[in-house]
């Protein structure tokens, strides 16, 4: 069971944008590593009835950190140069370096989150400006004008949200789901998707709220229409090498597109169509292509590494089960009304 | 139209009855021919699965009942069932025994299937949902359609549990056409049944599944726990392949169904 600290996310994410690292004895091994590359002499591995094999344990860790829109400064460039790429592995290596300190320094802001460090780090630099790759800009397209509207749930990250109910927060919040692309995008940790393949299956288990995508192989028709459910209706084909899996049945207005399945709730016209592509032993290329046009004025897609890291491996995320969370923040609430009434009372008299 | 409708009708009644009767099916009818396999030879479990019967209301023997809440009617009742202990009875330590009794009278408080919490190991198995088996030339992943509970059996090198979880940490090999799979590291809040019958966070699971023919698992687990039983004890049940041409695993993330239970009284007045 994984503590989760909501209120601490939007640090660390501010912390994430420096790049981090990962478990210490892992980066030693990394850092010698040069930027995942597909290796020349490796050929896509089969299993024994003849599916390509994408078995193993993957993570997007490697681009934590990296924003879902590119900064408008940086235009079309999707990629950073090799000379920007060292520098950022300088700064994942002198984030390790920090990690490993376990002193805190005597100024330091105190807050209720944890420290950095329990977040997971990438790797290596991620060698993208963006997890949106089109359109070029890199920019999620605009919302229609009543999908603006939308309320969105609470997320992570505010020290004073709003908590009337449950109902205020987040389905990532109440672990309920954070959607197929939240399942999946890099956040501060839990970032694990094991994949077992089996005749006719695919199915993909993923650690943070404990999702397990069962993708049929076998070209069935999705349900109908009233079977509705927040990780949608998965159905996979293979196109070479890769694996494409089209996603339908959302629920409607209730998970975003963004990381842990924030932003803008979408809607039941939601139509995900994902590609897994194996481009080495230890690498995947992983993309999504977002089309809700009840939401969305155009659709677009949102692409990055996977890879696998040795000793890396899912844990139960058993998020619901241990949501102190939501205890905390209910009760803190109304605690305060509580004592917001206590003085109002007292001012009366 | 009527003689199939009848013949189904009587075929399903046998199959109910011998799977009653016998605790799993007779190995004497089976074919091998009959089994899916991996191109490996062994047998292949994968498919969607559920058990019949009443045992998530309560493992041992048991009359029907009402619902603990009236409003519920005979929507919420207990239908009544023969037990999958073998020999009939949990042999508890006197102290456990007590316990269990105390579960049983707040079970609606106390029973993690009430809050959506996740089943363990061996209930998830034979709760009154589908559950999906994605078996690999390696490892084995059971998706469970409660609560999206779900575990990969390692069918690698043993691996030690590295902190205890709800659903245990499993780790499968084969004895013969049989799928063993042994189950440590279970956190202890994990309950058999909704009456209250329960582990600890020393309880060791061993499960049993084999193939009776292409659409029924003989599965059974063995309880070991010298903290609240007395001796190890063995339950057992079938799992039927679901074969309505679109069933598929849905999902049921009950989390919400139970939050009104859980904070509702924490809502802003």
């Amino acid at each position: 069971m994984r503590l989760r600290f909501p209120a601490c996310f939007k640090a660390v994410a501010v912390a994430g944008a420096v790049l981090g690292l990962p478990a210490p004895s892992a980066f030693a091994q990394a850092a010698k590593v040069a930027p995942a590359v597909s290796a020349t002499s490796w050929s896509q591995p089969k299993t024994p009835w003849g599916d390509p094999d994408l078995q193993g344990t993957w993570t997007s860790d490697d681009c934590i950190g990296t924003p879902m829109n590119r900064p408008a400064n940086l235009g079309e460039k999707l990629y950073y140069t090799e000379e920007e790429l060292a520098q950022r592995q300088g700064q994942l290596e002198r984030q390790h370096q920090n990690d490993l300190t376990e002193t805190v320094a005597p100024d330091a802001r105190v807050g209720t989150g944890p420290p950095a460090h329990w977040g997971e780090r990438a790797r290596r630099p991620c060698r993208q400006t963006s997890l949106v790759v089109d359109p070029p800009n890199g920019r999620t397209p605009d919302l229609l004008p009543e999908a603006r509207l939308r309320p969105v749930p609470e997320g992570a990250g505010n020290n004073d949200p709003k908590a009337d109910s449950w109902e205020d927060f987040s389905y990532y919040i109440r672990c309920i789901s954070r959607g197929v692309t939240g399942s999946i995008l890099p956040v501060i940790y839990g970032n694990g998707q094991q994949i077992v393949q089996a005749p006719g299956y695919v199915t993909i288990l993923q650690e943070m709220v404990h999702e397990a995508r069962v993708i049929p192989m076998d070209g069935r028709p999705h349900p109908g229409p009233n079977v509705r459910s927040y990780m949608g209706d998965p159905r996979g084909h293979w196109e070479g090498n890769t694996l494409v899996v089209e996603t339908t049945n959302f629920l409607n207005g209730k998970t975003g597109i963004g990381l842990n399945g924030g932003g803008t709730p979408t809607t039941d016209a939601l139509r995900l169509v994902e590609r897994y592509t194996r481009t080495g032993p230890n690498e995947m290329h992983y993309e999504v292509t977002v089309d809700d046009p009840k939401t969305y004025v155009k659709p677009f897609k949102i692409a990055f590494p996977l890879t696998q890291e040795p000793g890396y491996q899912n844990f139960e995320y058993a998020c619901h089960e241990g949501n102190y969370a939501m205890f905390d923040s209910l009760s803190g609430a109304r605690a305060k009304e509580r004592e917001a009434a206590a003085k109002a009372a007292g001012k009366k008299n | 139209m009527f003689d199939r409708m009848r013949t189904g009708v009587l075929l399903s009644a046998a199959i109910i009855l011998c799977a009653a009767a016998v605790p799993g099916i007779s190995q004497n009818a089976r074919s091998t021919a009959q089994i899916p396999h991996m191109p490996d030879g062994k047998p292949n479990f994968t498919g969607l699965w559920e058990a019949f019967g009443s045992a998530n209301w309560d493992i041992r023997d048991h009359s029907s009942g009402p619902s603990p809440f009236f409003q519920l009617g005979a929507w919420g009742a207990m239908p009544a069932g023969e037990g999958i202990v073998e020999g009939g009875d949990i042999p508890y330590t006197p102290e456990a025994a007590a316990k269990q009794k105390e579960n049983y009278q707040n079970r609606m408080k106390l029973d993690p299937e009430v809050k959506c919490y996740m089943p363990g190991i061996p209930r998830a198995n034979y709760m009154q949902y589908p559950f999906q088996i994605t078996q690999s030339q390696k490892d084995i992943a059971f998706a469970y359609e409660y609560a999206t509970a779900n575990r990969v059996v390692n069918m690698g090198p043993f691996k030690k549990a590295a902190v205890d979880t709800w659903m245990g940490t499993s780790n499968g090999h084969w004895e013969g056409d049989t799928l063993v799979v042994d189950v440590t590291g279970l956190n202890g809040n994990s309950w058999f049944d909704r009456s209250g019958n329960f582990q600890s966070d020393s309880t060791h699971i061993v499960e049993r599944l084999n193939l009776a023919d292409a659409d029924h698992i003989n599965y059974e687990a063995t309880v070991e726990d010298k903290t609240i039983y007395t001796r190890p004890w063995k339950l057992s049940t079938v799992l039927y392949r679901r074969k309505e041409k679109n069933a598929q695993l849905n999902e049921f993330k009950c989390v919400e169904f139970a939050e009104e239970l859980i904070y509702g009284d924490l809502r802003k007045k």
